[in-house]
């Protein structure tokens, strides 16, 4: 469904990102991890469209998404969060939802009910008339989640989206993105530190070290892979 | 439309259909004196609506809206003074003059990145530049000013657009109403909901799938017709333009105040702030003529003074806490940026 082959990005010579290779089938969960720094997000950016490849090609059905704006991406059918939260801040949390609910269909009933599933599907709908200004952060996280949601994305790309969550909010939104693939279908491409999510819900996972693909894998293959432990523990640790 | 009727609490929709009845019967017992104060009022609550797009929804600052005016009245009078056109006609004209000059602005403000301040900047600029050009522009009549021909006030000609200050009056009433309807019908649609995105969030709004560089030049393009029209009732109303009056700077200041004191980004902000603001600085210039004091400028400071003490205590204008006060906004939305 999703393929990047040899995709990179420097910025003033830092090599964020260095031929990744990466490929995502229709309907699986797949992680990305890595350190801080590692070019996780900028390499989400480059397949959301938010920042330009400097080489190599992506590939979204087929399709190459070289050179299209984020909203040619999204209405493609890709939908993604923000790692730092952007809500619309002066509008209500259904407002929010309604944005991306309007993607490809100016029709207001429409927008409203693709809000409203997404809103049930995080678990959001008593909060739907909350001002997005007036929700915590793990609220804001899950609203991220249910507005890209309701652009009905056939792929969603997850930017750490459980950071800062508390255990017991792990397990609900874990929970909530089996069912999302179980029964909706949707492919999850996911960033994440939390490995607790990680091994729950991923299929596959990438590691990314210093903008390169160190390693892939089940989950359990990769956390006990040297190189990977190495990365994120020192030489010595493996 | 239709929806949002139907979402607004019963008092508020009693209290609409009063103040709109009170307005049309309201208008054969108004004097001469009333009848200028009233139409005055309604003009600026409908520009202010008309900024009030681009801004209070949009989040796209113009400090140069006068542009807007100015164009649609030279562009409508010329016509009419010229070669006879109707200023039904001649509106349509300045609508398109004002749209071209908004997607000028607009596309070369977008399409390079200017925003925020810079995007300001940029609208004070083009007021200006315009301002200077029609200042030797002879064709109508450059700095010396450029006039309607008058004709007897009793005579009502609804195709000229001659007539009784009545006549104007009705004119107004009808065209502040629909921009208030056409604002409701914004807010209620995909239009505003990408508008109010795009003030909020640009990335959030891109991945949503909002272009947002078109919905951008949608607003400024939405805002500079209407305010195009405005001006189009300017040039009959008062029948005698100059550059440095209908251009100036102090004019596109003086247009953004209703909304910032009504509150920036409500229905009613524009209206209520344009009430309060001309009812005041009438008052106050009457209070002190009336004392003997003629000071040239204190319209200004007033002013001045009053936008300081709305954004000291009211920073989201009058109408959220008045709406919430008399149980007219929705309780549905607390910080009420769209009670109506």
């Amino acid at each position: 469904m999703l393929e990047v082959a040899q995709a990179s990005k420097s910025f003033r010579g830092l090599r964020a990102v260095a031929d990744a290779n990466l490929s995502v089938g229709a309907g699986e969960i797949v992680a990305l991890i890595g350190p801080n720094g590692a070019g996780k997000t900028t390499l989400f950016n480059l397949i959301a469209g938010s920042l330009s490849a400097d080489g190599g090609e992506i590939l979204f059905e087929g399709r190459s998404l070289r050179g299209l704006q984020p909203h040619q991406v999204c209405a493609a059918g890709i939908g993604r969060t923000f790692q730092i939260v952007k809500p619309f801040a002066d509008m209500t949390v259904l407002e929010n939802a309604m944005v991306g609910g309007y993607r490809g269909k100016a029709d207001t009933r429409e927008a409203r009910r693709r809000a409203s599933d997404a809103l049930r599907q995080l678990d959001m709908w008593e909060l739907r008339d909350r001002m997005a200004s007036a929700l915590t952060l793990p609220d804001r996280k899950r609203l991220e989640v249910a507005r890209a949601l309701a652009t009905q994305p056939r792929l969603l790309l997850l930017d750490e989206v459980m950071a800062g969550l508390r255990p017991t909010e792990v397990d609900r939104m874990v929970a909530v993105f089996t069912r999302l693939n179980a029964d909706h279908g949707v492919t999850i491409l996911l960033i994440e530190h939390v490995m607790r999510a990680v091994m729950a819900l991923a299929h596959r996972v990438y590691v990314l070290h210093h903008g390169e693909i160190i390693a892939s894998g089940t989950p359990q293959d990769v956390v006990r892979n040297p190189r990977v432990l190495s990365s994120y523990l020192g030489e010595d640790a493996a | 439309m239709a929806e949002l009727w139907f979402r607004s609490t019963l008092r508020a929709r009693a209290a609409m259909l009063a103040l709109l009845a009170l307005l049309i019967v309201i208008g054969p017992f108004a004097d001469r004196y009333a009848l200028t104060i009233l139409i005055l009022i309604l003009y600026f609550a409908y520009v202010g609506q008309a900024w009030n797009i681009m801004m209070g929804m949009c989040g796209q600052l113009s400090l140069g809206h006068a542009l807007y005016v100015g164009l649609g009245a030279y562009t409508a009078a010329a016509l009419y003074q010229h070669f006879g056109v109707w200023p039904w006609a001649g509106m349509v004209a300045a609508v398109a003059v004002c749209v071209l000059a908004a997607t000028v602005i607009g596309w070369l403000a977008f399409r390079f990145s200017i925003s925020g301040t810079y995007f300001a900047l940029l609208t004070i600029a083009f007021a200006e530049f315009t301002r200077i050009a029609f200042d030797h522009f002879d064709w109508v009549g450059s700095s010396g000013g450029f006039f309607l021909t008058v004709v007897q006030q009793d005579r009502v000609d609804l195709l000229n657009l001659r007539g009784h200050p009545l006549l104007f009056y009705y004119l107004i009433l009808a065209l502040t109403l629909a921009a208030f309807a056409l604002s409701a019908v914004i807010l209620n649609s995909r239009l505003g909901f990408y508008f109010r995105a795009i003030r909020d969030n640009d990335d959030a709004a891109r991945a949503c799938g909002v272009d947002t560089l078109r919905y951008r030049l949608y607003a400024v393009q939405i805002s500079a017709a209407l305010t195009g029209v405005g001006g189009v009732f300017y040039a009959f109303y008062y029948n005698n333009l100059f550059p440095e009056q209908i251009f100036g700077m102090g004019r596109s200041i003086e247009m953004i105040l209703a909304p910032i004191i009504g509150g920036v980004g409500t229905l009613f902000g524009p209206v209520l702030g344009a009430a309060v603001l001309t009812l005041l600085s009438e008052g106050v210039t009457e209070g002190l003529s009336m004392a003997g004091l003629e000071l040239p400028g204190l319209k200004q400071i007033f002013y001045g003074v009053l936008l300081g003490l709305s954004i000291a205590f009211m920073p989201h204008g009058v109408w959220p806490p008045l709406a919430r006060r008399l149980g007219l906004g929705r309780s549905a939305t607390p910080q009420g940026r769209d009670d109506a």
